[in-house]
């Protein structure tokens, strides 16, 4: 016999109590370990993402759609760019890299992305088998799609039009898979990566059929002033205002071979110092028909809008804390007042104060490490169910598994206030007249 | 031996202050303390304890005077030589008949020793109960119990605060001498503190508060 067992056989004489307290404490240790983990890994996936990108040069619009649309790839692109102006900001020598990213065609909701070779060193992806792209048709696919789609090394198949899985607008051009990734646990794990011309061919045969069945429709206006516009392309800067007439347009410089009238949908631009953040997007945006948008300023921002979510289920999680605090000491408490006898008696038996108090403490802290082992395995087992059933994560694995640090601050949390309601529910054993309880007793 | 000298008490909150005649109990001798209610029996009982502090004078347990320990030698000295019988018979609720005299032994730093435990719960009947909760056990199991937890650790000295007073004479009897009998066996000094005078007969020391 030992004070341990002593406490361990109080819980179980009061089982009802003792479980109603574990699991009011579990429930709110779930909550704020949830929380925290859905938080870290929101910022995180979101941070990591980012990648080296420090400005995405787009379409004018929302730069908050631009970062989303180009970067995290979850909306939609604010709309497309010469790709000629584009190379020619891409020649500042504040800049590092730019790379050119076009895209809008999907296949099975899976973005297909045209860019250039130094896109995958944004997120450090190296080939898990085959190789990278050479020429049009081919794609490089990302560890979560081949994993999902079951797709192999040499497996083909045809993209739809637009950003959303559909079956309707399905280009004819088959791509042909040539490589894979290996997992990075960013974005590129769910992208189709190809290069540019891919992208071009695609739309340029669509365009083609669409000219060809529509020729009759159109003026010899429309072409005259295309090839007016090719003598003096160079000298034009307001390029992309003609925005009805790039199709025909484009379907003309590709039979050319003009990379120069392209177009692209955004440039994703790394700077050789964080210096150039100060003034370049502010030109950009000034002087040109472009949108410079810095990728961490708009996650800033968007955290600010969500954040007001996190916030409150935080509190929430906070008072369901402190009310489970209450609950463990009214239960100690109880047990004090209500076996004040018990606890005299122990005290004839030879008890000190000391060891009362310890007894009370082990109850205390039995509860609170069974309640925090608990909240930690729904976590864990919660937090996979709901994003397996509610797809959080865009197809994607964002789960963070929780650092020992986040644990440890809510065990922290979870310590003090337990210490307190122990401390508060010994009060009365401090108090406690052994002489008077037993003579009262009769 | 036990011996104590102008013992008086002072309540909490009252100007008056109660005093206790000299005890002197030698080797073996029991004392039979009768008095009304209300008259400071308990208070004598828990004052010879040391669960109250008396206002003056000594108490000796066996050259040990009791007044002059720190109140935590005193748990000490109390788990260690003392053992009490309650009129209400009390045992710890959340514990076993014999998770209670486990825990009795445990306080007192005393080993276990499963014989004589064994031994303890055969003679005083409690063999076929001793892994019941204390709810699930008869008014006399929990009386005989209460005497159980008394000696289980071999105290020099029992003292029994109306032990017998909700008893018929049967019963009465049966008490008295189990209480006289394992106080014999421990070599341990037997005070009761009774009104019940049915049980004058049973000892040589009477004293009348």
């Amino acid at each position: 016999m030992n004070i341990w067992k002593i406490s361990i056989k109080n819980l179980k004489s009061k089982s009802f109590y003792t479980v109603l307290s574990i699991v009011i404490l579990a429930l709110s240790i779930t909550l704020l370990l949830g929380i925290q983990q859905i938080k870290s890994s929101f910022e995180y996936q979101m941070e990591n993402n980012l990648g080296d990108i420090d400005l995405v040069i787009g379409a004018k619009g929302s730069p908050l759609q631009l970062v989303l649309a180009s970067i995290l790839h979850l909306d939609n692109p604010t709309g497309n760019i010469n790709y000629a102006e584009a190379k020619k900001l891409a020649k500042n020598r504040l800049i590092k890299t730019a790379v050119p990213i076009s895209y809008g065609d999907n296949y099975k909701g899976y973005r297909i992305v045209g860019t250039t070779d130094e896109f995958y060193n944004f997120y450090n992806a190296e080939l898990a088998e085959g190789k990278f792209t050479e020429k049009s048709s081919q794609v490089v696919i990302g560890a979560t799609l081949a994993k999902n789609l079951n797709l192999k090394l040499g497996d083909t198949f045809k993209s739809s039009h637009g950003l959303v899985d559909n079956a309707i607008d399905v280009h004819d051009d088959e791509l042909i898979v040539v490589g894979i990734l290996k997992p990075t646990q960013k974005v590129i794990d769910r992208l189709i990566v190809t290069n540019l011309e891919t992208v071009w061919d695609v739309h340029d045969h669509d365009d083609e059929e669409h000219t060809n069945s529509h020729e009759a429709e159109h003026n010899d206006s429309e072409t005259h002033e295309v090839h007016e516009h090719d003598n003096e392309h160079h000298e034009h800067d307001e390029h992309d205002e003609h925005d009805h007439e790039t199709t025909d347009e484009a379907h003309h410089e590709h039979e050319n071979h003009h990379e120069e009238d392209k177009e692209i949908t955004s440039l994703l631009v790394q700077f050789r110092s964080p210096v150039a953040l100060l003034n370049f997007p502010r030109k950009v945006n000034e002087s040109s028909n472009l949108q410079a948008a810095i990728p961490k300023y708009e996650l800033d921002r968007l955290y600010e809008f969500t954040s007001i979510g996190f916030k409150t289920i935080t509190w929430i999680a906070y008072l369901i804390l402190i009310i489970s605090g209450i609950t463990i000491f009214v239960n100690l408490y109880k047990m004090v007042k209500e076996r004040a006898f018990d606890l005299a008696i122990l005290r004839t038996y030879g008890a000190s104060n000391l060891q009362l108090i310890k007894m009370i403490a082990y109850e205390g802290f039995t509860v609170a490490i069974i309640a925090f082992l608990a909240g930690f395995l729904f976590v864990k087992v919660g937090l996979t169910l709901v994003l397996k059933t509610a797809r959080l994560g865009f197809k994607q694995n964002i789960i963070k598994t929780l650092t020992f640090e986040d644990g440890m601050q809510v065990a922290i949390l979870v310590f003090i206030m337990v210490t307190l309601s122990i401390a508060l529910a010994i009060y009365p054993i401090l108090k406690m007249n052994i002489s008077t309880i037993l003579s009262n007793e009769k | 031996m036990i011996q104590t000298q102008n013992l008086t008490f002072k309540y909490k909150n009252q100007k008056t202050t109660i005093g206790f005649p000299d005890i002197h109990l030698k080797e073996n001798e029991h004392l039979l303390i009768l008095g009304k209610s209300g008259i400071g029996k308990t208070t004598l009982l828990h004052l010879l304890a040391g669960l109250l502090k008396p206002e003056t004078g000594n108490l000796t347990i066996n050259n040990t005077n009791i007044n002059t320990l720190s109140s935590s030698k005193l748990d000490k000295f109390r788990g260690k030589n003392v053992g009490l019988v309650f009129q209400q018979k009390h045992a710890i609720q959340s514990l076993s008949v014999i998770e209670n005299l486990q825990a009795r032994l445990f306080f007192s730093n005393k080993k276990e020793n499963q014989n004589k435990l064994n031994d303890l719960l055969e003679q005083l009947n409690l063999t076929t109960c001793k892994n019941n909760k204390i709810n699930q056990i008869s008014e006399g199991q929990l009386q005989r119990l209460g005497i159980a937890l008394s000696v289980v650790h071999n105290p020099q000295v029992i003292l029994a605060d109306e032990p017998t007073s909700s008893l018929d004479d049967e019963n009465c009897e049966a008490v008295i001498n189990l209480l006289k009998q394992q106080a014999e066996k421990n070599k341990a000094h037997l005070i009761v503190i009774t009104h019940d005078q049915r049980i004058k007969s049973f000892f040589e020391n009477t004293m009348t508060l």
